[in-house]
């Protein structure tokens, strides 16, 4: 017997039938691999001494044992690895997300007693005086240096005079040292954490004063910034021209001071909200709320500064991270973007809800960082030339009001499940990290389609023919791929392109008098980010992207999901995704049945992943599949 | 006018031959000869670059082209850059003619103008996508993706599986597409995929404080012969063989000679033409990929580098670095030359490593003509690649895009008739430069016979 | 890769090769006599078993299937579990040791050689092995087995022992077949999940000859140097860690 024993072997006479295993008989070689193939699959790792033994005893039962291994979060992990390896949902520092009304940044002042004194602002910050307006808040005059576009400063500091400090600067106890930083007098300071990305974790630089030694208990910050109204009134300063370049301008700054826009003179009366990038630069009412919750806190005044310890690598979970240090304000938005994926994908596998809500689910997860996120800093990057179409408060794709209010920037662990984020969500299709990674209508609709119908786009091999026309559906060569792709790409119209900006039906209609192409003429400015010039006619113009198919773009990524887990493709892609996974290869025509068989279980199911997976563990493919050479079982047999 | 009519013989030339010939162009390639002392470097050019800066330059607004000018793109770095007027306030650029050269480049082409004799140029290639993923493998493997999948094997493979069977590394993959497919491809070949090549010294150091390098080797070495008797009782062997290969090449793995070509000290060290200072902006780790790929060769470990380049894709103002980002390409690859031109090959006594290293950068695809709203350019379903090698024919452009919309013109006459040279034909010229007959793995491609030397 | 009908097709070939009784004339199909001048018998489907000779021959009707590579996630989560549960950081710490004897660098320093997908920068996971994923195991390896051998076979009680969960003879002397076999078997069952006697016969005789060279090798080691049984486990240890089974399932 030279390869294996002779139970082996008579496991193979036996078509190695490893689902009942008689009272007595000792586990084969290949019911051994077999459990061990569960237990990587099932458990993320091979089985420990203790598991083998009770493998080993014979009253074991393998059925039971992978029905109580169809869930946790070793299994939610599994599955989850299968989308995540194909929507690859993690962007890295080339998504560069530096949102200035959210970045407060600090430089060191010489304080009226002439002790260095970080002061924290942010650019673009309106207020009301001459100097300092879009400015920082203490002007060159006063403190002795002007801040450079790099961050660099000019100049050599003095100690800034007494009233000018009191009057422009004031003192807070900001979210990232205090946990209770909602309360009248915060004074739960924290500790810093262990950068486990469980617990919040500010840079050393932080939680130092300028001296480099004594902790920071509170923070200097420009007043304007400090304020906490949550919405303000449009700020007139009464500036219709800009100054002369000629002229010295006021208190020494570098920049002219700006003038009133067209819409600010028309709307002064107007309330906006703070949470809006367009309501923070037309008021000067609007500040950084409570403990300075809507806004981030950076180490420097460069572009993007440290904020905090966060890991770089969490293969096994944020839970588990392998390393942590220093990282930037964008780091850690794109640090939670991510993990929102990764606990929306968990808790759809764990609770083995219907497979299609990856898609069409209007529920997602948050913990502290993403509820901060959606509450305070999403519309930050609202509206552009929005203004235009008067459009300053975004409707959101997660409604900030459905936001658990009590969910703090500090907890980071605890992730909860919100049940709907409003009418305009999707799954995974309407998450930041989804939208970032996929900037453009086309790469959305693609990954969506390559992904959740396992096709994809294959181009004709035809000669480009040189062609005026804009429509990539009819365009000569364009034709086979867009003429699927723009009606799918058109689903995300009204998502802002590398953004989350929703644009409605109300202020956005596809078909715009007011955007009408004007013969002869340029384009109107303020129609062209939003309507595309070549799909007008005379008398309307046409939202961008939404030729592939107007109605589509009233549907919204919604109606795009409906349509693709409506589609029969959605759910034999499902099974195909998971079963390659598990067997670590492509299928075949071959594994027809076997597909046949998954989608059959899931479809039967209501689509719960599960009953996917258990019918894919049993399997034959999966559970009586060998790699025995022919000469290796023969030999093993005694005639 | 001129050039393109010398163009268009050319194929005619050398298409017919292919087009007449595709039996005895198989007995040709019945025995085909091991160029072992063959190298490859091949440069995937990722995102998809705008051609019209460099290697099919285009000044002027014609149909719907809009060149790069002084409005859309930073042209302060960029050095071959002199300004030629477009309109009233906005100038584009003078076409750069090297010396005693025929070829016209745009000023992002930086350094290769100076070698411009060695540059075999592929203009209008018709990649017929504008999918990253498509156009990607498209270029490397001449096959579309079949269900979002690769259905060919990868240059790189392909060459390997050819020249490297022997070598300790076949093909080094720096984020290149590099792709195992197919029932030709030894075990041995599949291509070592790595993110960087300069932070993996450390796991190639030993520590020998508790046991010995005898230990270790001892233990690979029964690996090795596990691995062995595991494959020879397996039906599916591929996998348990590969251990056993990588089983036998660790103990050369962990020389402080490869050592040393891990590390990017020594990397700095050995091809200081590679990192210039100050630093790159762009294609830093191009350098550090070229200074691998010198000295892996030199000591013969490896047949082929393949590396990605950091993104050219600018659809928004980033474009305005769209030349800057090829200039440093395009000067690393120079500077690569000049050290292949430097080191002595490991094989051959008095040649350089030039002489019998070759490029091959491919994109996957080109840039919009137009300018769109936010100041960048799209993606583009036309394509130019450049060779860089002893079996090719220099100073030569070959294929053109049409003057109104950069779209891949006709090219010649191939096998099936009068089309635009495609990816397939410039990878079936690429392997056949080496007496390797295309078809074992590649479906489609002509060989271009005038873009080979005699 | 040769697909499962190819790799039947072959085997349906071995199968008529040894098949002992001379097959029958094959019957002619009058509907394709084409230029064929002899045709086949028709062939009766005959069970193998009633073959003569064939009654007991073993049929593997089991469907073919290649292994697949441990992900990366599971081969650092079953690294943790062999050695002992602890966080990856705690565990990369202990790995680290206090001594400057350069055992083990970061995690982080080895991911991406252990085939970890980066999906920030759209890395893909490495689906198969390949030379340096191969050193990374040893690097790896080597740390794990060497810490174990540090924190089992010096003093820890029975209980505390992460790995090597048996008593090893004092005062030391050499260990009888018997005696090894069965401590190889607890690392064996523990690290490829089934016992060694299962294995392929030449596995234990082979493991037993690689930890008496390294006791040889070991026999008048240094102070800081393993001993002659503790390099041996080392040995066996890393073995197991590295072997073609640990890593493929």
């Amino acid at each position: 017997m030279r390869w294996f024993h002779a139970m082996s072997a008579a496991a193979l006479v036996l078509g190695v039938s490893t689902v009942g295993r008689s009272a007595e008989a000792s586990p084969t070689r290949e019911q051994y691999r077999l459990f061990r193939a569960l237990s990587i699959d099932l458990q993320g790792r091979i089985p420990l001494a203790e598991e083998i033994t009770a493998f080993e005893q014979p009253g074991f039962v393998l059925d039971a044992w992978i029905d109580q291994h169809l869930q946790g979060p070793a299994y939610a992990e599994r599955l989850r690895r299968v989308y995540l390896d194909a929507l690859r949902l993690e962007v890295g520092s080339m998504f560069n997300f530096v949102s200035n009304p959210l970045v407060l940044r600090r430089v060191a002042v010489l304080d009226p007693d002439g002790v260095p004194t970080y002061v924290y602002s942010r650019r673009g910050q309106r207020r009301d005086r001459v100097e300092s307006d879009l400015d920082f808040c203490l002007s060159p005059d006063e403190t002795g240096f002007t801040i450079n576009g790099n961050g660099t400063l000019t100049g050599v500091s003095r100690p800034v005079d007494r009233a000018v400090w009191n009057q422009r600067t004031v003192e807070v106890r900001p979210w990232w040292l205090y946990r209770d930083y909602r309360s009248a007098s915060p004074s739960q300071r924290i500790t810093p954490g262990d950068g486990s990305a469980m617990q919040l974790s500010p840079v050393a630089s932080l939680m130092l004063n300028a001296d480099n030694v004594t902790p920071t208990t509170t923070i200097r910050v420009c007043r304007e910034e400090a304020q906490t109204a949550d919405r303000g009134q449009v700020y007139l300063s009464g500036r219709l021209t800009a100054l002369p370049r000629t002229e010295p301008y006021p208190g020494g700054r570098t920049s002219a001071p700006p003038t009133d826009s067209a819409y600010a003179r028309a709307h002064a009366t107007d309330m906006v909200s703070c949470t809006s990038g367009a309501g923070v630069g037309l008021s000067d009412d609007c500040g950084c709320g409570i403990g300075l919750e809507r806004c981030m806190p950076g180490n420097s005044l460069t572009n993007d500064p440290a904020a905090f310890n966060i890991p770089d690598n969490v293969p096994l979970g944020a839970e588990q991270p392998l390393d942590s240090r220093s990282q930037t304000q964008g780091d850690w938005v794109r640090f939670w973007w991510a993990q929102e994926a990764v606990h929306f994908l968990d808790d759809l596998f764990v609770r083995d809800r219907d497979v299609r809500g990856l898609l069409t689910d209007r529920g997602t997860m948050v913990n502290g960082a993403t509820a901060q996120f959606h509450r305070s800093f999403a519309a930050s990057t609202c509206c552009g030339n929005g203004t235009a179409f008067n459009y300053l408060e975004p409707v959101a794709l997660f409604d900030p009001a459905r936001v658990p209010a009590d969910l703090t920037p500090h907890d980071l662990a605890s992730w909860r499940r919100i049940e709907d984020r409003g009418p305009q969500a999707a799954g995974l299709l309407t998450t930041p990290i989804f939208l970032a990674k996929y900037g453009t209508r086309r790469a959305r609709a693609h990954i969506v389609y390559n992904a959740f119908l396992c096709r994809q786009f294959v181009a004709e091999n035809v000669a480009l023919t040189p062609s005026t026309d804009p429509n990539l559906m009819t365009r000569s060569g364009c034709a086979a791929c867009h003429a699927s792709l723009e009606p799918l790409a058109a689903y995300f119209t009204r998502v802002s392109e590398s953004g989350w900006t929703f644009l409605p039906a109300d202020r956005f209609p596809a078909f715009n008098p007011a955007c009408a192409p004007r013969a002869g003429a340029s384009p109107n400015g303020n129609c062209t980010p939003f309507y595309d010039p070549a799909f007008g006619t005379a008398t309307e113009g046409m939202l961008r992207g939404a030729y592939g198919s107007p109605a589509h773009a009233d549907e919204g990524p919604a109606g795009l999901a409906r349509s693709i887990v409506a589609a029969p493709e959605f759910a034999s892609c499902v099974a195909q995704n998971v079963s390659e996974s598990f067997l670590g290869r492509s299928l075949t025509a071959e594994d027809q049945p076997l597909q046949e068989s998954l989608v059959t279980a899931l479809q039967g199911n209501g689509f719960r992943m599960r009953a996917l997976v258990r019918t894919l563990v049993r399997a034959d493919a999966y559970r009586n599949a060998n790699n025995l050479a022919s000469g290796a079982w023969r030999a093993g047999v005694t005639p | 006018m001129d050039s393109r009519r010398r163009t268009f013989l050319k194929v005619l030339g050398g298409t017919a031959a292919a087009g007449f010939a595709s039996q005895p162009l198989l007995r040709a390639f019945a025995d085909p000869p091991v160029a072992s002392d063959e190298f490859f470097v091949l440069i995937h050019a990722a995102g998809g670059w705008d051609v019209t800066l460099s290697l099919d330059p285009r000044n002027e607004r014609r149909g719907i082209i809009e060149p790069g000018s002084t409005d859309t793109i930073d042209t302060a770095p960029i050095r071959l850059w002199r300004n030629a007027p477009l309109d009233a306030d906005t100038n584009t650029f003078e076409m750069v003619r090297p010396a005693g050269s025929s070829l016209r480049l745009g000023p992002a082409i930086g350094n290769l103008a100076d070698i411009a004799d060695r540059l075999t140029i592929i203009n209008g290639l018709a990649m017929n996508t504008v999918s990253h993923a498509d156009g990607t493998f498209f270029a490397a493997t001449g096959r579309h993706l079949a269900g979002g999948k690769p259905v060919a094997a990868s240059i790189d493979t392909m060459l390997a599986n050819e020249f490297g069977r022997e070598s300790l590394l076949p093909t080094v993959s720096v984020g290149y597409p590099s792709t195992y497919v197919g029932n030709e491809l030894d075990a041995r070949v599949s291509p070592l995929r790595v993110s960087s090549v300069d932070t993996l010294s450390k796991m190639l150091a030993r520590s020998n404080v508790n046991t010995t390098i005898a230990d270790r080797q001892a233990v690979t070495a029964l690996l090795s012969e596990e691995s062995r008797e595991l494959a020879e009782n397996s039906w599916y062997r591929d996998e348990i063989e590969g251990f056993g290969l990588q089983f036998q090449a660790l103990p050369r793995m962990l020389s402080p000679d490869v050592q040393s070509i891990f590390n990017a000290g020594a990397l700095a060290m050995a091809q200081p033409g590679l990192f210039p200072s100050p630093g790159l902006r762009f294609q830093g780790r191009a350098g550090v990929n070229c200074a691998f790929a010198v000295e892996a060769m030199k000591r013969n470990l490896v047949r082929c580098v393949s590396f990605s380049s950091n993104s050219h894709d600018t659809h928004t103002n980033n474009y305005r670095s769209q030349p800057l980002i090829q200039q440093e390409l395009f000067d690393t690859i120079a500077s690569l030359v000049r050290a292949l031109d430097a080191a002595p090959h490991p094989t051959r006594v008095g040649r350089r490593l030039a002489d019998h290293t070759h490029i091959l950068v491919v994109s996957d695809f080109c840039r919009t003509p137009q300018i769109n709203l936010t100041m960048g350019r799209d993606h583009y379903p036309n394509g130019s690649a450049l060779v860089i090698s002893p079996k090719f024919v220099g100073n030569t452009s070959f294929g053109r895009a049409d003057d109104d919309q950069l779209l891949p013109a006709i090219a010649g006459t191939f096998a099936d008739g009068t089309r635009a040279v495609a990816p397939p034909d410039l990878l079936a010229t690429f392997v056949a430069a080496f007496g390797v007959n295309p078809r074992k793995y590649l479906r489609d491609g002509d060989v271009i016979r005038s873009l080979l030397r005699a | 890769m040769k697909t499962t009908l190819q790799r039947a097709a072959t085997a349906l070939l071995l199968t008529l090769g040894c098949n002992s009784t001379p097959a029958p004339p094959l019957a002619v199909s009058p509907t394709d006599a084409g230029s064929v001048t002899s045709r086949p018998t028709q062939i009766t489907p005959t069970p193998v078993t009633q073959i003569p000779g064939h009654e007991l021959i073993a049929q593997d009707r089991a469907p073919k299937e290649p292994p697949r590579l441990m992900p990366a996630e599971t081969l650092i989560r079953s690294y943790i579990a062999l050695f002992g549960g602890l966080s990856p950081q705690a565990l990369q710490t202990r790995l680290r040791g206090t001594t400057s004897d350069n055992l083990f660098d970061t995690w982080a320093d080895y991911l991406s050689a252990l085939g970890v997908p980066d999906y920030a920068v759209d890395i893909p996971r490495a689906p198969q092995t390949n030379a340096l994923m191969l050193a990374a195991f040893e690097r790896i390896g080597v740390a794990l087995c060497e810490r174990a051998v540090q924190n089992d076979l010096r003093g820890a009680l029975a209980a505390d022992r992460v790995l090597f969960r048996f008593d090893l003879p004092t005062p030391t002397r050499a260990l009888t077949d018997d005696e090894f076999g069965a401590r190889f078997d607890v690392l064996h069952r523990r690290v490829l999940g089934y016992p060694a006697a299962l294995a392929p016969e030449g596995r234990i005789p082979r493991f037993r000859t690689l930890y008496r060279d390294a006791v040889t090798r070991h026999a008048d080691a240094g102070a800081r140097m393993f001993n002659g049984p503790e390099a041996g486990w080392a040995s066996v240890c890393e073995g197991l860690v590295r072997h073609p089974e640990f890593h493929l399932y």
